[in-house]
């Protein structure tokens, strides 16, 4: 079966399914986040997806069955806790076992590799993480595309490398980005090309994958992969602002980041509304910063012009 | 002896605003202060002697006093992005401003969020956190899920947390008993209001009459003044005559518009008599349950924007039925993309307009116009 996920809020541990990184086919919906629409617009539109799996975590994911309720499709929509308490941890918890079952039944089979799958993840985070302990040597496009091009395989197929480009970066000024899901990567292009060497980031499929580990010495399966998701990477869906701030400007100070870049999609309330404290914690440390959003399915307008106005300033 | 229904209103007005004023000047309230969303469960908060505000509420009065604008200017300065609620960025503007139509919001001790209306008011209330400082409750209602014991039980320990936070920041108890009389007023507020708006149907009222009036059910709902004065509309409403004209009936499938004097576009609709809204539906809150938690999570886990859209639209398929409505005005609001998708699949003609809920500049008033015009022909 073939499914379609949206966020690093679907367990990988339980089935494999296609992270969605982008669309460029027929549109449906013209309104709000164009992540979102085109997540949807493939859901709809894709004849060979079985289905979809995503969040319950901001409005735009809130409000997906609407327009899938019609369809033949299987899908699953996971209601992320706003919180992080034990109940939370448990009621997630709850979830991934009754969408294990939810998909067993659709596929009239028996799951029973999570162990070997949580293994699995544990040593492919554990390269995401050494990947990205390479950053100052590499290109950090390149470093997100191999991300995606892995979130898109089977996760027995994926593999990760340290991609050295051999360049040298030590002129550059050090940025960190932060922001959603980045598939539109030619903006870290632009970014490098304009002199802005990216040397950290808070993005979900980079930070959740290289901090999210598994316990695998026992205890609820279901209560662990759940505590492993809830808790590693935090998402601004999950009503934390204070420890995300906190722990991106560890972070940002550690590694000596000259400025940082906020890139979001246009209409993706959670990073607009992180981006207001965030930015007066950043102007406290005369660390300057600047928002980028992209239009609906890619590009931000005058991309360039404003990230040479910033590089310049910075 | 009681009150006449503007002594009454004036009455809870006053009770709700007085502190804004006394806050501009310096005054702070003698109580603990909470700001709320509007869905969050204040029968909890009044029975252990909390001040509740609705920031969401008093971005409609300041639209409809005719500032919004400026406060949005506010808080895009301060990187607000005006793609966020408007709601939002409002208020951010009039904290920031330190101005209002009837003064200050006196600073929260504590913010209530909810998610039972959507999933933008716990990022906002996000904001505020890191603004003033203090701590932060985001309470998440699963809503409809297949094992709603799970969700139960999950709501429970929530509201559990919430008393015993509440009640350290207060120093109060809470009394079960106390509590289960509070929602009891709530219980009799509702019911008064469900037969106030039953009176669009057959009465010449002014659908903004409702719309202002179903403030106090979100502002004032567990208090025992607020039944009272809905029993009192509802004999008013009683002694009008019968309507009998050639308007068509039209149901308006959104929120008011805070910023026009009448709430609606009564000058596009001359044609038409509005005679139901969903919106004036949605504090329509059902209290029944065994026990005070057992009420709390009947009332705030199916809210209208926290159920399945199948669900939805049943609702708003019978709220449609049971006014007559020949056919819809929906909007669609730039602000509440929860609500957007309210109106899927409504049986009857239907203007769509897009508009935001405080955002005078937002609406294409020329399109909206061409849509009206385009109903009417269709009917």
């Amino acid at each position: 079966m073939k499914l379609l996920s949206l966020s690093g809020f679907v367990p990988e541990q339980i089935y494999d399914t296609v992270r969605f990184t982008g669309y460029q086919g027929e549109r449906n919906i013209q309104h709000y986040c164009g992540y979102a629409n085109d997540f949807i617009s493939q859901v709809l539109n894709d004849k060979s997806l079985d289905g979809a799996v995503f969040p319950k975590s901001c409005d735009s994911s809130r409000i997906i069955p609407s327009y899938l309720d019609g369809t033949n499709k299987f899908f699953y929509q996971f209601l992320v806790p706003s919180h992080n308490s034990e109940d939370a941890v448990r009621f997630f918890a709850k979830q991934i076992e009754d969408y294990k079952h939810a998909i067993e039944r659709k596929i009239g089979e028996e799951i029973d590799d999570i162990e070997e799958r949580i293994h699995i993840i544990n040593k492919r985070n554990k390269a995401v993480s050494e990947a990205y302990m390479e950053l100052e040597e590499c290109s950090y496009k390149m470093y997100l595309e191999m991300i995606h091009a892995n979130l898109n395989k089977p996760l027995r197929e994926q593999t990760i490398e340290i991609l050295s480009c051999g360049k040298t970066y030590e002129t550059r000024k050090r940025i960190f980005l932060v922001g959603s899901f980045l598939h539109y990567t030619e903006v870290a292009d632009v970014l490098e090309k304009n002199g802005l060497k990216i040397v950290g980031d808070n993005l979900p499929e980079s930070g959740r994958l290289r901090r999210m580990f598994t316990d695998e010495t026992g205890g609820n399966i279901y209560e662990t992969i759940a505590d492993s998701i809830l808790s590693h990477k935090l998402s601004p869906t999950q009503n934390n602002f204070e420890k995300i701030i906190q722990t991106d400007l560890k972070e940002i100070e550690t590694k000596k980041v000259d400025a940082v870049v906020f890139a979001t999609q246009n209409y993706c309330e959670a990073y607009d509304f992180l981006y207001v404290p965030y930015r007066k914690e950043l102007e406290k440390r005369g660390i300057p910063s600047v928002k980028i959003s992209f239009t609906n399915h890619g590009g931000a307008n005058n991309l360039s012009l404003i990230v040479e106005a910033f590089a310049e300033s910075v | 002896m009681s009150l006449s229904i503007g002594k009454l209103k004036t009455k809870l007005m006053r009770d709700y605003y007085k502190y804004f004023s006394k806050y501009s000047k310096g005054e702070k309230p003698e109580r603990k202060v909470a700001w709320v969303s509007s869905f969050a469960p204040v029968e909890i908060l009044e029975s252990l002697d909390v001040l509740y505000y609705y920031p969401e509420s008093y971005a409609a009065v300041i639209a409809a006093s005719g500032k919004e604008q400026e406060m949005f200017e506010e808080s895009n300065r301060n990187f607000l992005s005006l793609d966020c609620c408007s709601y939002s960025c409002c208020i951010e503007g009039s904290i920031l401003q330190m101005n209002g139509p009837r003064g200050e919001l006196p600073a929260p001790d504590i913010l209530i969020a909810t998610n039972n209306q959507c999933n933008t008011l716990p990022g906002w209330w996000n904001v505020l956190a890191q603004k003033y400082h203090v701590p932060l409750i985001i309470l998440d209602y699963p809503g409809e899920i297949e094992n709603e014991k799970m969700a139960y039980e999950y709501v429970l320990v929530q509201h559990y947390n919430l008393i015993s936070v509440l009640q350290k920041l207060t120093g109060n108890m809470l009394d079960v008993t106390l509590l289960n009389e509070i929602i009891d007023y709530s219980e009799k507020s509702v019911s008064a209001w469900k037969k106030v708006i039953s009176y669009l149907v057959s009465k010449e009222i002014k659908p903004t009459l409702l719309f202002d009036d179903i403030n106090y059910l979100i502002t004032a709902r567990c208090k025992s003044e607020t039944s009272e004065l809905y029993n009192m509309m509802c004999e008013e409403f009683f002694e009008k005559e019968d309507v009998n004209d050639e308007r068509i009936p039209v149901f308006w499938v959104g929120y008011p518009l805070w910023y026009h004097p009448q709430r609606y576009l009564e000058e596009e609709l001359a044609e038409f008599r509005v005679v139901g809204s969903n919106y004036i539906t949605w504090w329509n809150l059902n209290y029944q349950g065994e026990d005070v938690f057992e009420r709390l999570y009947n009332a705030y886990n199916f809210t209208f924007l926290n159920l399945s859209q199948k669900t939805r639209n049943i609702r708003l398929r019978e709220c449609i039925k049971y006014t007559g409505a020949a056919c819809a005005i929906v909007l669609h609001n730039k602000s509440c993309k929860c609500d957007f998708v309210s109106a899927r699949d409504l049986d009857i003609p239907q203007a769509e307009i897009d508009m935001d809920m405080i955002d005078r500049n937002y609406m294409d008033i020329k399109k909206a116009q061409k849509q009206i015009q385009l109903l009417k022909e269709m009917l």
